[in-house]
């Protein structure tokens, strides 16, 4: 299977449900090839992003275009994109092969075309054999590869995943997920994927774009998004990262002093500061110490939870509580202890507040 | 799906293609109002004398009127035959039909009669006696004297025992009503239908429904044409016919050719069909008693013979027209009805 | 778009080219019309404007040419589209003109019929493509055609008899006599509540229709909570039980009853004999019309509540028992008020049902009058009277309208969605044992009665005269159906003819009847547009209107050109159509509803358009709600009469208006001969309907859907 994989570029696209601006002014851009992964808490907009690109709701303003070509007022049936649903919509009362078949059969190709084309397609995710089988005798990670393999028998420019993992439980998703990401690449289709989980979007995507109230709130590779939040609200839903407020002591270049109570840090921020700003620390980027400690955050130890390969503490200290993840395990805390909180300064950044 | 769809528009159009079949006489559009045995018979019997294709449908005169009535733009129907006369003369009197010019020299009286009231457009076919029917076995069981005359059937041993329709709705109905007025001049005649109506236990909204309960036991004493009953009582039910002896009035079943008619000529051919002596003879074959318009047909035995009724003089010029009609309506609505259990 | 375009301008020019314009009489077989062609009455648009020279076609051709015009002009686009749109909808202005206003020599025939719907469809498919990526040309075509049939046939004929309410004696129009009429003492009054005779028949009705509704209700629940929630061993049978009555024709159950309660009755007789009982009439009037209502809508009651008792969502009642609510508490607190949209659905059947009853008042009623009778004899009646017709049909319609409006405010805007479209695993827990008891206690002695009622209808076909000579005979049999094999096959029963049409139109009328109702469920379901709250109640304005109305309506409207169709057989097919509709609109509704939007959306995306949505996936998926829609229409083609009475002519008169004859003369012997070979044949064709259409939705074992056999699942 081959693919001519397109350019998808939205200008300006917006979208309104009466008074409600569901998409405001977006603008983006997936190079041909390239798996974007739309990721936002609910009611963000990013699903309603991806129906529009996939021709399933009309835009209000703005132009999409797919391998240059303009689309805006094509209808979904003729354009050249697939789509793998949440719900799998796997035609319950078609056998497995009829459902991978059905795109092919309704653009009327010749029937060994679409035999084969299908058979390879249930290949590819592995299910081959699998074909008269109907959906409803499948597992739901069977179920998920057939929806895969419907879309990718098209060869559409464009692929797109509308959070095809939130009906697996856990150990399946991270399976599934590998599985997607491995298609993806082998076919090299360019690829819009539409997830609320951070961790699923960092492993399948070649880029993130974080929205937000119906914008974007920061567009970049998942390494980028991890180590550089452009915000608050980043740093937060990427990585959990703790929040502290800090005092701005100095600015050199990028990097940047900063003090929370006495405890000062070195650290990095590529944008305008004030007086005061935001440290963010990642739960792992904290670590333990005892009180004795230069240059460590007092606090007494709230909840302490073991997890096997790390621990878990929340310690209470005069900024806030700090949520910090121990994946050395030299010394176990418990409940009560006075600690002393200290921050591995490279990996932090410093946000305006 | 494409198949079902297809074999659907192929039916569709064979059925909407209008499908006359054409002999060489042509074809003729009936309704009957008489019973179906009967309009069965005579369908047949005209198809196998004249080779006109004949099309029929049974429905009730006021059905028929009512149909005649909203197709008047662009009517359908050829002829209307059967059916209490009433209904045939207010299509004539509202220019719903058209005189076929039959010669009705053969016909008794009263058929002429309805001919000339309608000038020339309904002419009588038969004619049926009101009687009054009973039910032998309720009323042994209750030990009830049977009556014989109208006025008996004011007397308080009947109380719930009698049934009869309502006017408003039946044509029967108003024939006995008209024939009260006729018999016993107008007061006196709601008088007796006020008294009569303190014993009756329901006004049917059908003129032949009466009979029926009468037949069935469902009511002791009922009013109705006696052909009607006779038709009951020889199919095996144990009701008892009366010719009041007051005398009776009548109703005159006709035949109307329908102004517009697309097939005049047929239409006319069937009137002088249905006119002729052995035609109408051919009435009793099917269990229809009523008595025949041509004086030369022959009379079945079980009909009520109206030489032996006291027949009155019905006025149906004055008691057809709707003026009259709707002033004896609006009164029985008043007296009798609407006072019934007063 | 401009493919689609080009291929309806063909079909209209094939129309206006080989199609005949006018009806033609001469013309005989499906075939003749070809050469009918070169005749003037039979010929097309094109010969009639090129030989015959018929002036009053040459704007239908100009339009014509425009409209070619346009297709094969260079535009592209928007410009297209305008152009389209507007050059089509003036083509279609000028033919509906021409309809109206042209002095026809005849009807009109599948020429303007194909030209129409070709105008038609240019224009939705011109303002498909003036919107935007949604802009469906299918679905915009079909929305048109809805809105076009709708409008034909059921507004125009029922505006027709409506402006009858407002005609004055001398011919105007006016609303003073509509008001004396509506608000008529005779229609309203009371005199039942002071003991002094019959109410008004407006107020009969409203009372026996809320009678019938509530009880309706009741036992329909009783009957589907044990059908569902009890060990109950013969459910089959208590389901046969239940759709016996729906199959049956009209007067059927109110002969029963009165050979069984009537005064001579069997039963009186018995009670009469054995205990004393005085032989009374009580069968006539209001409690006989309720108790033979009550046994032919139970019914129809029990089929929408089924499939709403089974609805509830088990882990609900779990749930509620896991918080230590006793069965009883679980059932009052949970799952009752979540049955409340199918109560009220139920409620609101049974109450337009008993309204619309026409059969039954008019064989128990007695001197209990009702509107429906009232209207039947207000136009046939020794004085008839279209205006007081029209009038009490108002009052008809305002009542049903009434409750409709009642039923939505009372259902507000409560969630009782239970069905997620995930698997439930829980199991609906059992009755607990007084209500069980109760339902037992309702449910089985009804069971019992129906069972007597339609044994005393098979004993009474099979006897010489029933209730007098109990001698065995199939002679209602061999009158009704006799043939010979003397002279080869030849049927020489009295009621073949009426039986083969009867089948005929209700076989086509029942497919036609599910397209158009599950094509407007789809549209409701799946479509939103402008209009859409309007376009719903059109769609139900049939069924509340009383057959007899819509008979009349019809004869008025379609008897003369440019629709002149009585005397066919369409004109019956036309009106089952639109009158039952409704049905197969809500049963489309509560089963599209049911199917995720997420799989009509996943066939679009892979390619395929609307059309072949509808008829790959969403299709296939409705078998269920297809094959109830199926069956109500077939099902109510055979048994209904009010409607039919007028418009059955002699070559297609039906089976009902037979039987209504036979019923009339008191021959009760063939006429229930008739009726039972009717429930037979009924049976037969809903097994074969099931063998066709049910099998590929079976093995989805899907509890929910498998239940929707209903035909009015809800009615919100």
């Amino acid at each position: 299977m081959s693919s001519q994989s397109g350019r998808v570029q939205m200008q300006g696209v917006q979208k309104r449900y009466g008074e409600v601006q569901a998409v405001k002014d977006l603008n983006l851009t997936i190079e041909a090839g390239e798996l974007v992964t739309l990721l936002g808490p609910s009611g963000c907009g990013k699903t309603t992003t991806l129906r529009m690109l996939a021709g399933l709701e009309d835009v209000s303003a703005g132009k999409i275009t797919i391998g240059g070509q303009d689309v805006t007022l094509q209808a979904a049936t003729y354009r050249n994109v697939a789509m793998v649903f949440q719900s799998y919509a796997l035609f319950p009362h078609m056998t497995v092969m009829e459902n991978v078949a059905y795109g092919l059969t309704v653009s009327n190709l010749p029937k060994r075309t679409v035999q084969a084309k299908a058979e390879a397609g249930l290949e590819t995710v592995g299910l081959a054999g699998y074909g008269s089988r109907y959906p409803s005798e499948l597992s739901g990670g069977q179920q998920q590869r057939v929806a895969v393999a419907r879309a990718v028998v098209l060869e559409p420019e464009v692929l797109l995943f509308d959070e095809p993992l939130s009906n697996l439980d856990a150990k399946l998703r991270r399976h599934v997920r590998e599985e997607i990401r491995q298609i993806q690449q082998d076919l090299g289709i360019t690829a819009l994927y539409v997830t609320h989980d951070q961790e699923e979007a960092m492993a399948v995507s070649d880029k993130i774009v974080v929205m937000c109230d119906g914008e974007i709130a920061q567009m970049g590779s998942p390494l980028e998004l991890y180590t550089r939040p452009s915000s608050a609200f980043i740093a937060d839903f990427i990585g959990d990262a703790n929040l502290l407020p800090c005092r701005v002591a100095g600015v050199e270049g990028d990097s940047v002093d900063v003090e929370i109570g006495a405890v000062r840090v070195r650290s990095r921020s590529n944008q305008a500061l004030g007086k005061t700003a935001t440290l963010a620390v990642h739960p792992h980027n904290l670590e333990l110490v005892d009180l004795g400690n230069l240059n460590v955050i007092p606090g007494t130890v709230r909840m302490a939870a073991y997890l096997g390969d790390h621990m878990e503490y929340a310690v209470e200290c005069e900024a806030g509580e700090l949520f910090v993840a121990d994946h050395r395990m030299t010394h176990q805390h418990q409940r009560g202890d006075r600690v002393g909180v200290r921050v591995e300064a490279e990996n932090t950044s410093v946000l305006p507040s | 799906m494409f198949r079902l769809a297809a074999g659907t528009a192929a039916m569709l159009a064979i059925l909407t293609t209008p499908q006359v079949v054409m002999g060489n006489s042509g074809s003729l559009n009936v309704v009957c109002s008489a019973e179906q045995p009967w309009c069965d018979l005579m369908a047949t019997a005209f198809e196998k004398e004249t080779g006109v294709d004949v099309a029929m449908v049974r429905k009730s005169t006021g059905e028929t009127l009512a149909q005649v009535r909203a197709e008047s733009e662009n009517p359908k129907i050829d002829v209307w035959w059967g059916g209490t006369g009433d209904p045939h003369l207010i299509a004539a009197a509202e220019g719903l039909s058209q005189p076929s010019g039959v010669d009705t020299g053969e016909l008794l009286g009263w058929a002429r009669n309805m001919a000339e009231i309608s000038e020339g457009s309904a002419i009588g076919i038969y004619a049926g006696a009101l009687g009054i029917a009973y039910n032998r076995e309720v009323l042994e069981e209750k030990g009830l004297t049977p009556p014989s005359c109208w006025a008996d059937l004011a007397d308080v041993s009947y109380a719930g025992e009698i049934q009869v329709a309502n006017p408003n709705s039946s044509g029967t109905a108003y024939t006995e009503l008209a024939t009260f007025v006729q018999l016993f001049g107008e007061d006196k005649a709601y008088e007796m239908l006020h008294e009569i109506g303190k014993n009756v236990n329901q006004y049917t909204k059908s003129g032949s429904a009466p009979s029926k309960a009468a037949a069935r036991g469902e009511t002791g004493i009922s009013i109705g044409f006696m052909h009607d009953m006779v038709t009951l009582a020889s199919s095996g039910f144990p009701l008892e016919i009366v010719a009041p002896c007051e005398g009776t009035g009548y109703e005159v079943g006709a035949v109307s050719v329908i102004a517009g008619a697309k097939n005049p000529e047929n239409a006319v051919k069937w009137v002088e069909f249905a006119l002729d002596a052995g035609v109408q003879s051919r009435a009793v074959e099917v269990g229809q008693f009523q008595v025949p318009s041509n004086g030369n047909a022959t009379v079945a035995p079980e009909s009520p013979d109206l030489a032996s009724i006291k027949l009155i003089d019905y006025d149906f010029a004055t008691y057809g027209s709707g003026d009259t009609r709707a002033r004896l309506l609006s009164r029985w609505d008043a007296d009798v009805k609407d006072a019934e259990k007063n | 778009m401009k493919k689609t375009a080009l291929w309806w301008l063909a079909a209209g020019m094939l129309s206006a080219a080989c199609l005949p314009w006018f009806v033609n009489e001469d013309a005989q077989g499906p075939l003749s019309f070809l050469s009918g062609l070169g005749t003037e009455p039979g010929a097309s648009l094109l010969i009639r404007v090129a030989v015959f020279s018929d002036a009053a076609l040459w704007p239908i051709g100009l339009c014509l040419f425009a409209l070619a015009a346009v297709c094969f002009s260079g535009l592209s686009g928007r410009r297209f589209a305008v152009a389209l749109t507007s050059v089509s909808a003036v083509s279609l202005a000028v033919l509906v003109a021409y309809g109206l206003t042209a002095d026809l020599p005849a009807g009109l025939s599948w020429g303007a019929f194909g030209l129409a719907s070709s105008m038609l469809f240019l224009l939705t498919s011109g303002i498909s493509s003036l919107r935007s990526a949604n802009g469906d040309a299918f679905v915009v075509g079909l929305i048109g055609a809805v809105i076009v049939l709708v409008g034909l046939f059921v507004f125009f004929p029922i505006a027709h008899v409506m402006s009858e309410a407002f005609e004055l004696p001398d011919g105007s129009y006016g609303v003073s006599r509509f008001f004396s009429l509506f608000f008529a003492k005779e229609v309203w009054h009371l005199s039942c509540l002071s003991g002094g005779g019959s109410c008004g028949p407006a107020v009969n009705s409203l009372f026996l229709a809320v009678c019938t509704g509530l009880a309706t209700t009741m036992l329909g629940l009783a009957f589907a909570l044990i059908a569902t929630r009890s060990g109950f061993r013969a459910k089959r049978l208590l389901r046969m039980l239940t759709v016996l009555p729906i199959i049956t024709p009209p007067f059927v159950i109110g002969l029963a009853l009165i050979l069984l309660f009537g005064r001579a009755g069997v039963v009186t007789d018995f009670a009469h004999e054995w205990f004393g009982f005085d032989k009374t009439r009580w069968v006539y009037g209001f409690t006989g019309v309720f108790v033979a209502q009550l046994l032919s809508f139970t019914p129809i009651a029990f089929l929408v509540l089924i499939g709403v008792v089974e609805g509830v969502s088990p882990s609900m009642e779990e749930a509620s028992q896991t918080m230590r609510a006793s069965r009883w508490q679980t059932f009052r607190h949970v799952s009752l008020p979540l049955m409340r949209p199918g109560l009220a659905n139920a409620f609101l059947l049974g109450f337009i049902e008993s309204l619309a009853d026409f059969g039954n008042p008019l064989v128990l009623g007695g001197d209990f009058g009702v509107l429906s009778t009232e209207i039947y004899f207000a136009i046939v009646g020794a004085v008839s009277d279209s205006a007081r017709a029209a009038v009490l049909g108002i009052v008809l319609l305002t009542m049903t309208l009434g409750a409709f409006l009642l039923q939505r405010w009372w259902l507000g805007s409560g969630s009782y969605a239970t069905v997620t479209g995930k698997g439930d695993s829980g199991r609906h827990c059992h009755m607990s044992r007084g209500l069980k008891l109760t339902c037992y206690a309702v449910a089985l002695p009804w069971a019992a009665f129906t069972a007597v009622v339609y044994s005393m209808i098979f004993f009474g076909s099979i006897v010489a005269l029933w209730g007098y000579d109990n001698s065995f005979t199939l002679a209602h049999y061999t009158r009704a159906f006799g043939f010979d094999f003397s002279d080869g096959l030849s049927l020489n029963g009295a009621a073949w003819d009426s039986y083969f049409t009867t089948l005929k139109i209700a076989a086509l009328a029942a497919p036609l009847t599910a397209l158009v109702g599950l094509a407007t469920a789809y549209l409701l379901v799946r479509r939103q547009f402008a209009g859409k709250q309007i376009f719903e109640f059109g769609t139900l304005l049939s069924f509340a209107i009383p057959g007899t109305v819509v008979g009349i309506s019809y004869i008025l409207a379609f008897n003369v050109p440019p629709i002149e169709l009585t005397g066919t057989g369409a004109i019956l097919i036309i009106a089952f159509m639109f009158r039952n509709m409704p049905v197969g609109v809500r049963g489309g509704v509560a089963a599209m509803s049911q199917l995720d939007k997420s799989l009509d959306e996943a066939s679009v995306t892979l390619g395929a358009n609307s059309f072949t949505t509808v008829r790959r996936v969403i299709a296939p998926l409705l078998g269920p709600a297809i094959l109830a829609a199926l069956v109500y229409s077939f099902v109510r083609a055979i048994t209904s009469v009010s409607a039919v009475i007028f418009l059955v002519s002699a070559r297609h008169n039906m089976a009902t208006s037979f039987i209504v004859g036979r019923v009339e003369n008191g021959e009760f012997g063939i006429a229930i001969a008739y009726s039972a070979v009717l429930i037979i044949t009924m049976l037969v064709c809903i097994g074969l309907l099931q063998l066709i259409v049910g099998q590929r939705a079976l093995y989805r074992a899907d509890r929910k859907r498998k239940n929707q056999l209903s035909p009015q699942t809800a009615t919100t």
